[in-house]
């Protein structure tokens, strides 16, 4: 149950949201274009650290090496 | 100057694809009607494909920035990676195992590296339209189909950000690796913080097995896991004097030529009965065509045939010839091109003894069958038995051999277990394969039509054997530095 990570904001869920936001700004706020690429950026960095954490067990792919 | 028509159209219509294709019809259609949950690995992907449509419609709304591009390049280059990874894990599975759901046959994990690759494809094509001068740029007035794009897009972010609340929750929860399948029924929601567990990073994973080394065998006779076991003293001990090319990795006898095989990493010997003289021999070229890596075990296949054995189951059979051409064999040795035909290098294909190397093969004539042994390693602790048919180099069976009722063999512990032996030489003589652990210093008959340890003997004075042979009623046990240890063969069945 909910840790010290509670507040560690590495999740899918939270990562769809900055999404939504930086694509509702591209549309809508145009003048907010450094935000928006910001938030493009950090859910970029976002889903790669993600996938490392599920992949942290092998980060090559498995192949007989 | 901004790129007109000829760079924008043709980009809505790829962003277009990818929010309806891969990202839409894998929430709404996959998701929300079928069930299908992403697990950890697969929402990253989703992701990515999410972000690479998102930096497309940059591009649209704000030009060509070179950051944008930067960021597809890395994005797509992180997706191909992502793909690979992923599939990998299913890579040895059988035909239609896999994870999760299938579209147009192949799973969807599977489908994200082709669509990663389509994207950098498609973004090559689309900078090659791209003119002097025209990157860079300031927000453009949307047209209609791009308005358009965009909201779909929202409409699929959106529901990729349901889907992602309902599956892993809200932070810090997140995607798990078997996730249960898609509800709108809060019931039935998951979250789950296991991805947080603690865990070993490592680059190769489970493919990160140590070299086996009988240097890692526990030599000491009281660490046996088999109770009671009767000892079989030495008749004598000897020190073989033989110029090789580095130390003994096996050794093996034919009876009817009266000569002893031994093998050195890369080296094939044949000596006279008495280990006086070389005979003849040859040094393998490891590196060419199969890896053969160290060679860790040999045996005869017949009276002028040989198979020597590596570590990881490759194996290449020579047979002796006096008329060998030396120019074709160059490519098969490292010296004495003269003596031997190469009939075969491949390797041997294992199941249950996946993951683990041998040190240790005999031959049964009788049944045209080849058998290997398996040592223990870090992550797979099992002495498994696998024969081979001569006639294929095949896979015919495998076994974790037991204790043999009515053999009077016992474990010390409850849990005590064969797989403690570190088996690296082997001889098959009366229909038993006769096999001497490096670990503590135990000479194990396995009989394989059984599939039980017949008799064990613990033989004092040994120092991590490498290689054993049969010859007469006298068993030869040698180390990597050549000394003998001979045994009454006769009292060990």
């Amino acid at each position: 149950m909910p840790s010290p990570l509670w507040h560690d904001p590495a999740v899918e869920f939270l990562n769809f949201v900055l999404i939504f936001a930086a694509g509702y700004l591209v549309l809508r706020r145009p003048e907010r274009e450094r935000l928006a690429f910001r938030l493009l950026v950090a859910s970029s960095v976002l889903m790669a650290v993600l996938f490392l954490i599920g992949a942290r067990g092998s980060i090559l792919p498995g192949l007989n090496y | 100057m901004a790129p007109r028509g000829r760079l924008y159209t043709p980009l809505t219509l790829a962003v277009l694809a990818l929010v309806i294709g891969p990202i839409g019809i894998a929430v709404f259609v996959l998701g929300f009607v079928h069930g299908d949950s992403p697990c950890v690995l697969c929402w990253a992907q989703r992701t990515g494909m999410v972000l690479i449509a998102l930096t497309g419609l940059f591009v649209i709304r704000f030009g060509p920035r070179p950051r944008y591009i930067g960021l597809a390049v890395l994005l797509a280059a992180f997706g191909i990676y992502m793909g690979l990874r992923h599939s990998s894990l299913h890579l040895w599975r059988d035909v239609g195992q896999g994870f999760s759901a299938e579209i147009f046959g192949a799973h969807t994990y599977t489908w994200s590296m082709f669509i990663y690759w389509v994207s950098v494809v498609m973004m090559g094509a689309l900078l090659l339209m791209l003119k002097d001068g025209e990157a860079g740029g300031e927000a453009r007035r949307l047209r209609p189909l791009e308005r358009a794009t965009l909201w779909l897009f929202l409409l699929a972010a959106a529901g990729n950000a349901v889907q992602a609340f309902a599956s892993t929750g809200p932070p810090p929860y997140m995607g798990q690796g078997d996730p249960v399948r898609f509800s709108f029924n809060p019931a039935h929601w998951v979250w789950s913080l296991e991805e947080w567990q603690p865990a070993p990073i490592s680059l190769r994973g489970r493919w990160a097995i140590e070299k086996p080394d009988v240097g890692r065998a526990s030599a000491e006779p009281a660490a046996n896991p088999l109770a009671n076991v009767p000892v079989l003293p030495a008749l004598r001990r000897a020190t073989m004097a033989l110029p090789l090319d580095g130390p003994i990795t096996d050794l093996a006898y034919n009876e009817a030529t009266d000569r002893f095989l031994v093998t050195t990493e890369k080296g094939i010997y044949i000596t006279d009965g008495a280990f006086s003289r070389v005979l003849r021999h040859t040094v393998i070229d490891t590196m060419f065509s199969v890896d053969l890596a160290r060679l860790a075990a040999g045996t005869f296949l017949g009276p002028d045939t040989v198979l020597a054995v590596s570590e990881n189951k490759s194996y290449v059979v020579l047979r002796e010839s006096d008329r060998a051409d030396a120019a074709a064999n160059y490519r098969y040795f490292l010296a004495s091109f003269d003596k031997f035909d190469e009939v075969a290098r491949s390797r041997f294909t294992t199941v249950r003894a996946k993951m683990m190397y041998v040190m240790a093969v005999a031959f049964d004539p009788e049944t045209a069958s080849i058998f290997t042994m398996t040592v223990p390693n870090a992550k797979a602790r099992r002495l498994v038995v696998s024969r081979f048919d001569r006639r294929d180099m095949t896979l015919s069976e495998e076994f974790t051999p037991e204790l043999a009722p009515g053999s009077g063999l016992a474990f010390k512990a409850k849990d005590g277990s064969l797989d403690a032996f570190y088996v690296s030489g082997a001889a098959f003589r009366g229909g038993r394969i006769h096999a001497i652990s490096a670990a503590h210093g135990t000479l194990l008959t396995i009989d394989p039509a059984t599939r039980t340890v017949t008799s064990a003997r613990a033989i004092p004075g040994l120092d991590r054997p490498v290689g054993l042979a049969i010859k007469g009623d006298e068993a030869f046990i040698v180390d990597a530095a050549g000394r003998l240890t001979v045994v009454k063969w006769g009292q060990v069945q």
